[in-house]
């Protein structure tokens, strides 16, 4: 399993705070989620580390996705 | 040159003068408005004075975009030499009274001298008053506000102060409209100094502007663009409270006294528990994307809360209830106190008893306890008497290790983001020109989305970056930079709203060189202030140096400092800073300061 969590709207334009999903084999995040979402204003970090919606989820990856807030 | 009213109002309260000037079109093109403005005026008139006596001055400026019928223009800039930094301290509020200073003729306000009794100053265009205030000194800013009104009538724009002011807390400052608040390093304290309860003003006239038509028109479709933008009805929601959830997956999240970056209830207090508290929300003049959501405190009083003001009043406190955070909150905004720093201060409290470095008790997350404290530095006495001057002066009282722990950087306390683990937001915190404080660069995201522990090159250069838009640009305008940074707001429509403004194309380049003029110029009042001045002033706390995170996805996670002294020897390259930080002589000449050179003393 791999586990998806998505933060303040980009968590309504997916429609889940959080889904975990099985993958047979290691896929890009994009074919993974199939929603468009505005990417050059959100972050994916797989692990704690940076990627982006063409990076290879495995099972076992943890990864949030969140808008690039700008701190007030 | 339009855009401008193109005078400032100087009012000395020691021998009653009231005089208008006219404002350079040299120092127009060179300073722009706001922050620039303030920042010059203190360099030629503001020089080696106790921020405290009434040699000091304060400056109430606005700039060539404040108060006209564009997106979030009604801000302006408060700045004087700092009481709690001793260098240059400024902050920008959002108020009726930047509107009507503009409208009334006035770019700039500058009040200096000291009253011999408690005063405000009326301004209704151009009749200007020196008033009484005995029956406003000593009430809340909230009661201030209604008696001001009441005895003014609507529509006014009003700026006061709390009885925290009024006693020369060194953290108090100014609030407008019962919850703007701005001025973090001491304005409040500066205006308790003069004896300057309040600011009236009513203007009735009409900014000139080169093309009028054009510059509705493009504000029009700049309000259309923001209520456009897909963020915008979460925004609306949330608004700044929607930082506290990211901050804590991130481990961003003040807590404890900075010691931690995550809290185990933050659920109770994100943006999604705000929304259920929510019953309405309120901003600053000329905006649609208002920040301010207002929720009944614990006391069933309403409240104004943001992202800053939970952070620190809650998790960096051990707060867990949203409710008892939005009487701490409401209580700093009657007092006149700035949230960020009492959350501040009140973590070191807390830290300082659990240590057993102070005899009172004050347990993480008590709310007796804290009102007690915002009480007693509203009268200077008890636990008030310790911190009423800033952690930095605090933990010389409470002595020990407290030193490593006082979360400041240039006595200004560090705002709601730990950075642990977010190595270019404490380069920013240390090089922001008025200590630590977000607002000239916020550039965790960006670190975040690339490399987060990196001390990179391409990092210092982000940070001068948002320095040069966030600090200089919008601190100038005077606009507010959220519509840009929260909800995208076209970057490109500032200089069109220069250009139907003021009737002068000014450059992407011409604006960049702007920001740095600024940024040497308030760096070069530091130094010239700060006759001890060294580079370990742009260091931030040594607790995220020497303590590693204990909890969280981010647990062992530290700052590097020598690293870190990279990053800052690469942020001075850039500027063309010497290796103290000290803008180097030739610097200054193609900036256009080279009359700055010889105030730089033995460091010029």
């Amino acid at each position: 399993m791999a586990e998806f969590r998505f933060l303040g709207y980009l968590a309504e334009i997916f429609g889940e705070k959080r889904v975990e999903i099985s993958l047979e084999n290691p896929k890009k995040l994009r074919d993974i989620l199939k929603v468009e979402f505005p990417e050059d204003r959100s972050i994916v970090l797989i692990n704690q580390r940076a990627g982006n919606f063409d990076s290879i989820i495995r099972n076992g990856d943890k990864v949030v996705i969140m808008s690039m807030i700008s701190g007030g | 040159m339009k855009g401008y009213g193109g005078r400032i109002l100087r009012v000395n309260l020691s021998d009653g003068k009231i005089s208008k000037e006219e404002i350079s079109d040299e120092m127009r093109r060179k300073f722009l408005g706001g922050r620039g403005f303030a920042a010059k005026i203190l360099w030629d008139e503001v020089g080696g004075v106790d921020p405290l006596s009434e040699d000091n001055k304060i400056v109430f400026s606005t700039g060539p975009l404040t108060g006209l019928p564009l997106p979030s223009s009604g801000k302006m800039v408060i700045a004087s030499k700092s009481p709690l930094t001793g260098g240059y301290g400024d902050g920008n509020i959002g108020s009726m009274a930047a509107v009507h200073l503009r409208r009334a003729g006035y770019d700039v306000m500058i009040v200096e001298g000291r009253s011999e009794t408690p005063c405000y100053i009326a301004i209704q265009d151009e009749e200007v008053k020196i008033l009484g205030a005995r029956e406003i000194w000593g009430r809340t800013t909230f009661e201030s506000q209604d008696r001001l009104e009441a005895n003014h009538g609507k529509p006014i724009g009003v700026l006061v102060i709390g009885p925290a002011g009024e006693k020369m807390a060194r953290f108090a400052n100014v609030i407008s409209q019962r919850g703007r608040a701005g001025g973090r390093p001491g304005m409040g304290a500066v205006m308790g100094s003069k004896n300057l309860k309040a600011v009236v003003v009513k203007g009735t006239g009409k900014i000139p502007v080169f093309n009028e038509k054009k510059l509705r028109e493009m504000g029009r479709k700049g309000y259309g663009e923001i209520k456009g933008k897909e963020n915008y009805d979460f925004w609306i929601r949330q608004g700044t409270m929607q930082v506290f959830e990211w901050c804590n997956e991130n481990s961003c999240l003040p807590t404890l006294n900075f010691r931690e970056g995550t809290f185990q209830f933050s659920k109770r207090l994100d943006g999604y528990a705000l929304e259920g508290a929510k019953v309405d929300r309120k901003g600053c003049p000329l905006c649609n994307m208002q920040c301010g959501n207002i929720i009944k405190d614990a006391e069933n009083r309403n409240v104004e809360m943001d992202y800053e003001n939970v952070g620190m009043l809650g998790p960096n406190i051990g707060m867990d209830d949203l409710r008892k955070v939005g009487v701490l909150n409401r209580m700093a905004d009657e007092y006149g106190l700035d949230t960020i720093s009492l959350g501040s201060c009140l973590g070191f409290l807390m830290e300082a008893s659990e240590r057993g470095l102070i005899y009172e008790r004050i347990a993480w997350g008590d709310l007796d306890a804290c009102k007690k404290v915002i009480e007693d530095t509203g009268k200077r006495r008890g636990l008030g008497e310790t911190i009423y001057e800033g952690v930095r002066m605090a933990s010389q009282r409470v002595g020990g290790n407290s030193r490593d722990w006082a979360m400041h950087v240039k006595g200004l306390e560090v705002s709601a983001y730990n950075c642990h683990a977010c190595p270019g937001m404490a380069l920013s915190f240390g090089t922001s020109p008025i200590g630590a404080h977000h607002k000239d660069a916020w550039v965790i995201s960006w670190e975040i989305s690339t490399d987060r522990f990196s001390y990179s090159k391409e990092k210092v250069e982000k940070v001068v970056e948002l320095q040069r838009l966030r600090g200089g640009l919008f601190e100038s305008l005077t606009t507010c930079r959220l519509p840009w940074i929260e909800v995208d707001f076209g970057l490109h429509w500032y200089p069109k709203y220069l250009e139907a403004a003021m009737g002068e194309e000014i450059s992407q380049g011409e604006l960049f060189e702007l920001g740095d003029r600024i940024y040497a110029l308030i760096r070069s009042y530091w130094i010239r202030e700060n006759r001890s001045w060294n580079r370990e002033m742009d260091y931030p706390p040594s607790r995220w140096f020497e303590e590693p995170l204990s909890k969280g996805d981010l647990k062992g996670y530290k700052l590097d400092r020598a690293r870190y002294d990279e990053m800052l020897s690469r942020y001075y390259e850039i500027r063309g800073w010497d290796e103290n930080g000290i803008p180097k002589r030739e610097t200054l000449e193609v900036l256009g300061l080279g009359d700055v050179v010889g105030g730089l003393g033995k460091h010029g």
